[in-house]
């Protein structure tokens, strides 16, 4: 494999990683199928054209993407998500409801045409003997990096294990003492807003535009379906997976080719292992 | 019936007239939202009835639009095109029948999950449809075909289109008042509870989810006919979401619901989309708050209203027929278990049961919380698989089978906490556990079927001190916990089992409600001469109706003789009495 290949698996699995994080939280642990997560991918790829557009600094993208998606992620959760926590089904049909809202106002405003940024940090580094984009290798670096100060965190905080005693049972978690309204609001919110900025990393690369949220949201769905919900890790497996098959399919046959891999590798996950790749039993 | 008749003349009359009042072109417009509406009507049997959500509806539309084209592009003569248009259907319909069951098979729940691949699979026909432009006219489409018959579009293929809405909207009207339908619901409102009545509930899905599939392939090859042109996006994600929003939004749960849904939103789209920009948006918020706050949808809220201004007509009296006898064997055999271990995990359940019931009489078993009392039922019924050992009926070995095979060794049963369809009257409950092992084919398509009765049964309902026959029309989640246990018990009995399981029947009852249990008990054993386990606590009645007791600790059998001889032995004491040991 050469060096190029490996560092673009590596860019694939980083960026799906991070928002599959949120999806994580929002349906591994709160338990919403939300079907609008990639359209908060999209919003938080959009910040770069409201700033620009504005005529703000390029350092306020990421306040900007912050804000916007935090504040429509509360609103959300605050009018519509929070009737759904406990009915799976439900929250399935209302957030796709959501996000045909969402790419409808976002359309409104910015128009159905491809919209593109500028690379913060331009020119390339040699790797290995091989050119590479900048900006995808600290990229790279950063979620790295957050991910072990993540899981770090994860081990001492007891917020997961509040967020699992809510969900397990609401009425018992609030009787000891667990704000659950807020508690939800907040893992909602915060896992929407790293979707949001995953969307504002992967803005510079690639063509923005109102319907590019579902690809991510298919992505990352199968992504936690294959690698299990709940853990750290099931999330990295399922990330590497569904990263890497398509990158490898697509480089090895063509875009379409890798796009089809991913789905049918996961048509029969969610078949004969709905529990994801660790589970025992079928 | 004649009820049917005048909504299907009604629905005839309306569309009829729309080509005279409304003129041609109007006419060829609503031809497409008929189209729609026939999938969404689809969709809407399957999500409404069995519970399971099709995310990918489209998949099967497109890919009958597709297969429709190339058949009036490419061959010659109605019959031959009409003969393929079929074979295309079946196809579709063997395809989705087969992907169904085998995603369903044992498991009863993870509608979620079927709903996603299937979402997966209308991506991949969605692309895969782009990707053959041989074949398929890639992303520009199949077009220059004529519509069949080389009826016009813009003219009397309209009438193709209302026969076969017509057509559809009759046929799940008549499929609504059948046995097939209460037997669908009955899937989504307990799926475990119709596994153990001997349903192979995976098929049942599989058989409405293939329905469903081909009522949407008829709608997409008409489709192909009236539009003259089929793209990917027929095939793929955006349609079926659209479809599912139409049938939400019009109305799961009502035949008329996703036809309604589908037409007034196309007509109000065509309306409004121009002039009024914000209409998607205004279509989206709609289908949340249908979601949150209507599920039932325009049709439900139709329906509430209408019932306000013409109040609901009471049921007549239920006609009762004979109901033929169950397919099993109806002599007992005895019970017996040979040294099964079940682990589930790293727990270990039961660790080398052996015991051997009689041919008939009523066994109990006792024993202390978490001593394998229901987990014993369980590996009788197929709920679990063991790990080790053989659990014979007679001379058959029937451990790890599915539970739906329980029935058909003649094995009945009455869970812990009562299971029943909770959200149908207790007739529907008795209709259903009648039909258990007992109808055929045929029988599920015969009204008559709803009121078999069979002589367990009507000795249970005609006995005055049992509440059932009193509150035969009252919905299940309105009785007491008390009176479900009756109802459970006398489905249980309703399906003529050789070997009747009962755990704690008598949990949540009053005194003399427990005592009207234990005769219904004896009396069950006595005219069948069948064998009856039962898990009980309480003593009194283990002394009174049992011939043999079965004592587990711990996952073994402590001691299994008659109620004297356990009750002076020295081991079950000490368990009893707290000695550890």
């Amino acid at each position: 494999m050469s060096t190029i290949l490996i560092l673009n698996i590596a860019w694939q699995i980083s960026t799906l990683a991070l928002i599959t994080l949120g999806l994580a939280i929002v349906f591994g642990k709160l338990r919403i199928m939300n079907m609008a997560h990639g359209e908060f991918v999209m919003i938080g790829a959009y910040a770069p054209v409201i700033t620009s557009s504005m005529g703000l600094p390029s350092w306020l993208q990421v306040p900007v993407c912050i804000l916007t998606v935090a504040l429509v992620a509360l609103i959300l959760e605050r009018t519509i998500i929070r009737h759904l926590y406990g009915r799976m089904f439900d929250s399935l049909l209302a957030t796709w409801g959501v996000a045909i809202l969402l790419r409808e106002i976002i359309e409104l405003i910015f128009g159905r045409g491809y919209q593109s940024v500028n690379l913060p940090i331009p020119g390339t580094y040699t790797v290995f003997g091989t050119d590479y984009p900048a900006y995808r290798l600290v990229v790279i670096a950063g979620i790295i990096l957050a991910f072990i100060a993540l899981a770090w965190w994860n081990r001492r905080s007891k917020v997961a294990t509040q967020i699992k005693a809510m969900v397990g049972n609401p009425e018992l978690a609030q009787a000891i003492g667990i704000n659950t309204s807020r508690l939800s609001a907040g893992a909602f919110v915060f896992g929407c807003t790293t979707a949001g900025l995953a969307g504002l990393i992967l803005a510079p690369t690639i063509r923005i535009e109102p319907m590019m949220g579902l690809d991510y949201l298919v992505r990352s769905f199968f992504a936690l379906v294959i690698g299990g919900l709940g853990t750290l890790e099931g999330l990295g497996v399922g990330t590497t997976i569904v990263a890497g098959t398509q990158s490898v399919v697509s480089a090895a046959f063509s875009q379409t080719a890798g796009y089809l891999a991913v789905l049918i590798l996961s048509i029969f996950f969610l078949w004969l292992k709905p529990d994801g790749i660790r589970s025992s039993s079928r | 019936m004649a009820f049917v008749l005048l909504h299907v003349s009604l629905l005839a009359a309306a569309l009829l007239s729309i080509p005279y009042f409304l003129g041609d072109f109007a006419a060829y417009q609503f031809g497409l939202y008929l189209i729609y509406g026939m999938a969404a009507q689809g969709i809407g049997f399957l999500w409404g009835k069995t519970g399971v959500l099709p995310l990918g509806q489209a998949m099967f539309f497109g890919v009958a639009a597709y297969a429709m084209g190339i058949a009036l592009r490419d061959v010659d003569g109605l019959l031959v095109q009409l003969a393929l248009g079929v074979a295309i259907l079946l196809v579709i319909a063997g395809f989705a029948y087969i992907l169904a069951t085998l995603v369903f098979k044992g498991r009863s729940d993870s509608g979620p999950y079927f709903s996603l691949i299937t979402l997966a699979l209308a991506m991949i026909a969605e692309q895969l449809s782009g990707s053959f432009p041989n074949i398929t006219g890639g992303f520009n489409g199949l077009s220059g075909f004529d519509s069949l018959a080389g009826l016009d579009p813009f003219g009397s293929f309209y009438y193709v289109i209302v026969a076969a809405s017509v057509g559809v909207t009759f046929m799940l009207l008549v499929l609504d008042r059948l046995p097939v339908s209460l037997i669908a619901k009955a899937v989504n409102d307990n799926e475990p509870r119709m596994q153990l009545l001997g349903f192979p509930t995976h098929v049942i899905k599989g058989l409405a989810f293939a329905f469903s599939a081909a009522i949407a392939a008829i709608a997409g090859g008409l489709f192909a006919s009236h539009q003259g042109i089929v793209t990917p996006t027929s095939t793929g994600f955006a349609l079926s979401a659209e479809l599912v929003i139409l049938t939400a939004v019009g109305g799961r749960f009502h035949v008329f619901g996703p036809l309604l849904g589908a037409v007034f939103f196309g007509w109000a789209a065509s309306e409004f989309r121009d002039s009024f920009a914000y209409w998607e948006l205004l279509l989206a918020v709609v289908f949340i708050v249908v979601v949150l706050k209507a599920p039932g949808g325009l049709a439900e809220l139709l329906k509430s209203a209408f019932n306000k201004i013409l109040p609901h007509r009471t049921k007549a009296n239920i006609t009762t027929y004979t109901a033929p006898p169950a397919r099993y064997a109806r002599t007992s055999e005895s019970l017996k278990f040979d040294d099964v271990y079940l682990q589930i995990g790293v727990v270990k359940i039961l660790n080398g049961v052996d015991f051997e019931t009689p041919k008939s009489g009523i066994v109990s078993i006792i024993g202390p919380n978490g001593a394998g009392k229901t987990t014993i039922l369980n590996t009788i019924t197929g709920n679990f698989s063991v790990s080790k050992g053989k659990i014979q009926l007679g001379t058959q070995e029937i451990q790890s089978r599915p539970s739906y095979g329980a029935l058909s060794v003649g094995i009945g049963r009455k869970l812990q906490i009562p299971s029943v369809f909770f959200s149908m009257s207790v007739a529907e409950n008795l209709s259903i556990a009648m039909m258990a092992g007992r109808a055929r084919t045929l029988d599920y398509f015969k009204l008559s079927t709803l009121g078999w009765r069979g002589d367990g049964l009507t000795k249970i309902l005609a006995n005055p001190t049992v509440p059932l026959a009193n509150n035969i029309e009252k919905a299940v989640q309105f009785l007491p916990q008390g009176h479900r246990q009756f109802l459970e018990f006398a489905m249980t009995v309703a399906t003529d089992p050789s070997t009747l399981l009962l755990d704690e029947p008598c949990a949540g009852l009053s005194p003399q409600e427990t005592m009207l249990m234990t005769e219904l008990v004896k009396e069950f054993q006595d005219t069948t001469d069948g064998l009856v386990i039962i898990i009980e606590h309480d003593m009194s009645i283990v002394e009174a109706i049992s011939d043999k007791v079965l004592v587990l600790h711990q996952g073994r059998v402590l001691a299994y003789a008659s109620y004297r001889e356990i009750k002076s032995d020295p081991a079950v004491q000490a368990v009893y009495a707290g000695d550890t040991k």
